[in-house]
């Protein structure tokens, strides 16, 4: 089953959402901007409009402007003409009147006049000057002089240029009339096309606005769909990998019951149901101490389970040595187990996962492996022991032969004494044989001085035979707790590895040192008791084997050893509660090996041990 | 006169008691009997004396019977060497090197019986 990464699904994931958030942006922005478009193209075109309508505007100006210039000279004449005829200065009001609103209007009209008008203005001007000078004032002069004015030849000439200026004037109102006309339709065709162009685009947005829209909804729903199909598929995985470790869970040849942060069982796999005697179902919910009751084998008190140790400690725990499992029927299996906290990704403790075996076969074959280890050392032991009781029972048997030789009587009862201390030679021999193997339930003061010597002279054949010399340093009065007959087993171990180390013309060392309690500053308390040194001068042990002395089954001494020889001193010496260790050089002056065995004074003994 | 053609008979071992049974079993059967306590002494005293034949152990701190007889042999190679041990079977480059060999349980007689073959040869 192919189970995709988390971390690849999760940016996956990322980038279904970075595009939703664009989509959306560009959702939101297009429009706007589509918007804006429409608006700037109808300002663009209402300016456009209202230049025009300013134009026109300026056309009206004008014509108003000419109209009231036309009116004003109309006015001028008519006052002149009155005067003309009547005499009476009073016709001539309007005539003085017209001069000045006229001069203002034509520099009004001369300001926005188009340049033809403005040539047309400039004529007129001219004209109403002439007419003015030459024919107005000349009239009024001689009409003032009482005289008459009615020379047609004059009149004429004042009216023709009389019809000249309005002829002038007339021709800007009319230009500027049809330039209002002109400018009135450009008007018109603009607000028309201002309309045609606000459907037109107003269309064309609304329809990309909508293509748009549809567009990146589609998106927004293809992503969906991605999200919801990626979903679904991680949905199938959760459940696959569930089912995957399930599976796991239910063949793991170990028993395993996990459980809620409270103590309270949550599953048990079938063999953690099958070594419990629980089934799942009953044992659910129900507090760990219930399903999983186990004892001390040796004390029968109850052991702490290591669901509680790990709320407690709140790490991984091994378990105590010796524990036996109650099932529900009553009857008992060795168990081995450990506890390991679950977390969350925040690092709190949200259940407990216990993992046990049943380790009955185990503890059988390891009963069995240390009877065997015994049954050797004691097989090795034997034959030194043949060689020791053989030199003593040599003399004896020459002694008898000496006897048999008609001796005095001097001289037979000096052969006498020797083989008399000859056999309490080897009655001590055997004596301490037999104390090698004499087991005790409890543990008894040991000395060790006399427990060393004994070994030693056990194994001085041995010695002999290696070729190594002996020397020991014992002082008298070490006791020890412990059992007498294990102890010899370990040190006739370690010391027959030293001698045959040492070899042909080596040396070995036996060394009691006693040691007194201590407090050490760091409060670590080191107990009284003494140190057994067991020095050879040997080649050492190789570096790449050191680790693995203390394994089972590992020996360097080929068809002669079982390898179980450190192993199982210590596990004796563990019990014991004491500690050994081992010091090599492989060269320089001080080449060889110690051996280092701490036994406390006054141990507390483990006694569900081996 | 005589004493001197009495055969001189080096016995060498490490066990003192044993050591001195055998030298007054030896001179009790009319020989004469240097003893050493171990391997160089007795080569010492092979090397000075005129030794007619060696009684030697084999197990001995220091050096074993097996060296012991072959620097003997180097230094007299005429010299028979019986040699005395407590093991049944001795390795065959040492069993080699000696004329005789015999386990120490064997008894008296026939110490003395295997010591009169080899001088009379």
């Amino acid at each position: 089953m192919f189970i995709e990464p988390i971390n690849q699904k999760e940016s996956r994931g990322r980038v279904e959402l970075k595009r939703f958030e664009q989509t959306l942006r560009q959702a939101m922005i297009l429009p706007i901007v589509a918007c804006l478009f429409l608006a700037a193209v109808l300002v663009w075109q209402i300016h456009g409009s209202n230049v025009t309508v300013d134009r026109v505007e300026q056309s009206d100006q004008r014509i108003t402007l000419a109209t009231l210039i036309e009116k004003l000279v109309i006015d001028e004449e008519t006052g002149l003409r009155g005067y003309q005829v009547t005499s009476d200065p009073r016709f001539l009001a309007p005539y003085h009147y017209a001069e000045a609103p006229m001069q203002q209007a034509i520099a009004r009209l001369q300001v926005i006049a188009t340049p033809e008008q403005k040539d047309a203005l400039a004529q007129f001007a001219t004209e109403h000057q002439l007419w003015h000078q030459t024919f107005a004032e000349s009239l009024i002069a001689t009409i003032g002089a009482g005289g008459h004015a009615d020379n047609d030849d004059v009149n004429l000439t004042g009216r023709a240029e009389m019809d000249q200026m309005r002829s002038l004037l007339n021709t800007i109102v009319s230009t500027s009339q049809q330039v209002r006309i002109d400018r009135a339709d450009q008007w018109h065709r603009q607000t028309r096309q201002i309309l045609a162009i606000f459907i037109v685009l107003a269309l064309s947005v609304g329809i990309f606005i909508s293509l748009f829209t549809r567009n990146r909804l589609e998106h927004i729903s293809a992503a969906f769909q991605t999200a919801l199909n990626l979903q679904r598929r991680r949905a199938e995985e959760l459940f696959q990998s569930e089912q995957h470790l399930r599976t796991t869970l239910t063949s793991i040849g170990d028993g395993v019951i996990s459980c809620h942060v409270d103590g309270r069982v949550e599953l048990m796999n079938p063999i953690a149901q099958e070594l419990t005697g629980w089934i799942e179902s009953e044992a659910r919910d129900r507090p760990l101490d219930e399903v999983f009751h186990i004892v001390n084998e040796a004390t029968r008190e109850p052991v702490e389970n290591p669901v509680s140790k790990v709320q407690r400690l709140n790490r991984i725990v091994g378990i105590a040595n010796h524990t036996v499992l109650i099932r529900k029927d009553g009857s008992e299996i060795a168990i081995d187990d450990s506890g390991s906290p679950i977390r969350n990704a925040a690092g709190e403790l949200t259940g407990i996962v216990m993992v046990f075996r049943d380790v009955t076969m185990e503890r059988r074959t390891r009963a069995a492996l240390l009877a065997n280890e015994k049954l050797a050392v004691a097989g090795r032991l034997a034959a030194t022991i043949a060689h020791e009781i053989h030199n003593p029972l040599d003399s004896v048997a020459n002694l008898l032969y000496l006897l048999q030789q008609d001796p005095t009587d001097e001289e037979s009862k000096h052969y006498l004494e020797i083989a008399q201390t000859e056999l309490t030679r080897v009655t001590h021999i055997s004596r301490a044989m037999l104390s090698l193997y004499r087991e005790s339930k409890a543990p008894v003061p040991v000395n060790l001085k006399d427990m060393l010597e004994d070994l030693l002279l056990l194994m001085e054949g041995r010695f002999n035979a290696l070729g190594v010399q002996v020397s020991s340093d014992l002082p008298p009065g070490v006791i020890v707790e412990g059992f007498p007959a294990e102890l010899r087993q370990v040190f006739t171990n370690i010391i027959t590895n030293a001698a045959e180390a040492a070899g042909q013309d080596g040396a070995v060392t036996v060394r009691v040192i006693p040691q007194k309690a201590v407090v050490k500053p760091s409060g670590d308390n080191t107990q009284a008791g003494a140190v057994v040194e067991i020095c050879d001068n040997g080649p050492g042990i190789a570096p790449e084997i050191r680790d693995r002395l203390f394994h089972p089954f590992f020996t360097t001494k080929g068809e002669r050893g079982t390898g179980l020889g450190l192993w199982v001193s210590q596990g004796i010496i563990r019990k014991h509660a004491g500690s050994i260790q081992l010091d090599s050089r492989n060269e320089g002056p001080d080449r060889g090996t110690i051996a280092s065995v701490f036994l406390a004074s006054k141990p507390v003994i483990d006694l569900g041990g081996d | 006169m005589i004493e001197n053609k009495t055969p001189l008979i080096l016995c060498v071992d490490d066990e003192v008691v044993g050591l001195r049974v055998r030298k007054m079993l030896l001179e009790r059967a009319g020989y004469r009997v240097l003893t050493a306590e171990d391997g160089r002494s007795g080569i010492d005293l092979f090397a000075s004396q005129p030794i007619d034949a060696v009684v030697l152990d084999y197990a001995m701190p220091g050096m074993h019977g097996g060296e012991v007889a072959k620097r003997m042999r180097q230094a007299k190679p005429t010299v028979p060497i019986l040699l005395l041990s407590a093991y049944v079977g001795l390795p065959e480059e040492v069993s080699s090197l000696v004329d005789i060999y015999m386990t120490k349980g064997e008894g008296a007689p026939a110490l003395l019986q295997k010591l009169g073959n080899l001088l009379s040869m």
